[in-house]
């Protein structure tokens, strides 16, 4: 089966918050810009009961309605949205090649919003008990099935306690097993206290979990002590994980460069080590992982897209495309004698053949088009013919007599 | 190739999720099941299972908050 080939100036890969901003970002600047997302958007957010430090939300709002308003907001600029999970991305001759199950996307810039997904514990039997076999890392999901019954969550930062406090509303008993000290946790000094006064929460230190145990479904949790070696049976209904998270860049290895943890190492404005690929969100190495970080990477990610694909575009049409020869000025704006140089340039230029393109390539934002042209100072002239470079003036001081000597050479 | 459309609509999880799998164990390598789905924690489980048995998965978004995951069954 041949995978349908289609091209875009941006493709995003993860519906999440970061994904999603950026997306909106690229969509905005009129770039034709689609988001791959696996199966539901709004990512790790959706696994969330309440956000309550995401500004504009005064009273919390459920994470899978935020992302919902996120979505909608999204496509109010255009944005495609394709449900389906990335298989591959290469990179052929500059292009950027997203493979999915039936599909190759070809994009000029490419937006890596892969998030990060839950750690599991590492115990016995623990695959088994995975896709709503007793395991579960969503307590949104799967609190109203647990009305009534017991459960446990394993953890104790702000996910843990809060979802946990979220489940106590359903469940009997909410069972934490902790691996710190009495009294220790990882959350937020509110969850904490509101945690401890909670009569439905009980709390099991020092412990990790050591098996899963149970005929088809998950009916018991044997916790170990770590001080004393001790074994802990516990009959549950569910278990919840909560025990961090780690990275869905397995897609991007070998692409860009990552960090020993397996996130993606970029700078502030979200480029990766390979140029045209921005990551974004989660999946990026980072200190802060909230919602409203992610919707500060994704803006700056989408912007940082669309100089990009600019750039790209530039360059094939206005440079390596155009007919004749291309005298490219690279200079720096802010320097007086590069600014002169620039009009006694423009005043030959304006004598020349018809047939010479002066274009004017200022560095002092950026100097990425000049990168392009693998320019080696500034000022200096490039000179290009059917998007080769032939040649290149330095020494601009005589000018006056230099320069037409070279054009006519060239032309 | 066979193509076969289970109706989910209106169930919670894990329902959706168990469905999916029986429906897929009588079907034939290569046939296609569309599953309609109105839960949105269905859209979690069951295109994550599929593919972590190594089945080919798209979703189509139906309406809002109403999507068919399509299941090619590949062994």
């Amino acid at each position: 089966m041949d995978k349908k080939r289609e091209e875009y100036d941006v493709v995003v890969v993860g519906g999440g918050p970061a994904g999603m901003t950026a997306a909106l970002y690229a969509g905005r600047a009129r770039l034709k810009t689609i988001l791959i997302e696996k199966s539901l958007m709004g990512g790790m957010a959706t696994y969330t009961s309440e956000i309550e430090n995401y500004p504009g939300f005064p009273e919390g709002i459920d994470g899978i309605e935020m992302m919902k308003i996120f979505d909608k907001q999204m496509r109010r600029f255009g944005v495609q949205v394709k449900l389906t999970a990335v298989t591959d991305i290469s990179i052929e001759c500059e292009e950027i090649v997203v493979s999915t199950f039936r599909n190759e996307y070809v994009a000029k810039a490419l937006i890596l919003a892969t998030g990060n997904k839950p750690r599991l514990t590492g115990a016995k039997n623990e695959e088994k008990f995975l896709n709503d076999k007793g395991i579960s890392f969503c307590a949104t999901c799967d609190a109203a099935c647990n009305t009534g019954k017991r459960v446990m969550v394993i953890g104790s930062g702000d996910a843990a306690i809060e979802e946990g406090m979220f489940l106590s509303k359903f469940a009997t008993e909410v069972i934490v097993s902790v691996i710190h000290d009495e009294g220790k946790m990882d959350a937020n000094k509110v969850a904490q206290e509101k945690a401890l006064a909670n009569p439905k929460l009980k709390f099991v230190w020092n412990t990790v979990v050591d098996s899963f145990e149970g005929e088809d479904m998950l009916e018991t949790v044997v916790l170990k002590n770590i001080k004393t070696g001790e074994l802990m049976p516990f009959k549950v209904d569910s278990c919840f994980l909560f025990i961090g998270y780690v990275p869905n860049t397995k897609l991007a290895e070998g692409l860009v460069e990552m960090n020993s943890r397996g996130y993606i190492k970029t700078n502030e404005l979200m480029e990766t080590s390979r140029p045209g690929i921005f990551a974004v969100g989660d999946c990026r190495d980072k200190v802060l992982r909230q919602v409203a970080t992610a919707v500060g990477d994704g803006a700056i990610g989408g912007f940082m897209a669309e100089k990009y694909v600019e750039e790209v575009n530039y360059v094939r049409d206005e440079i390596f495309g155009a007919e004749g020869l291309v005298m490219a000025y690279v200079y720096n704006a802010v320097e007086a004698l590069e600014r002169e140089y620039l009009s006694r340039i423009e005043q030959l230029h304006a004598g020349m053949d018809p047939r010479v393109k002066l274009r004017r390539i200022d560095i002092y934002k950026s100097d990425r088009i000049a990168c392009r042209l693998m320019y080696k100072k500034s000022p200096s002239i490039l000179f290009l013919k059917k998007g080769e470079l032939v040649g290149s003036l330095e020494d601009l001081t005589k000018l006056e007599t230099t320069l037409p000597a070279m054009v006519s050479q060239y032309l | 190739m066979a193509e076969r459309t289970l109706d989910c609509l209106g169930e919670a999880c894990p329902v959706p999720l168990v469905k999916t799998q029986k429906a897929l164990e009588e079907m034939a390598v290569g046939d296609v099941l569309i599953v309609n789905i109105d839960h949105s924690c269905a859209m979690k489980n069951i295109p994550d299972w599929a593919r972590s048995v190594g089945h080919g998965v798209e979703i189509e978004e139906v309406g809002e908050g109403e999507w068919d995951i399509i299941i090619q069954k590949m062994k």
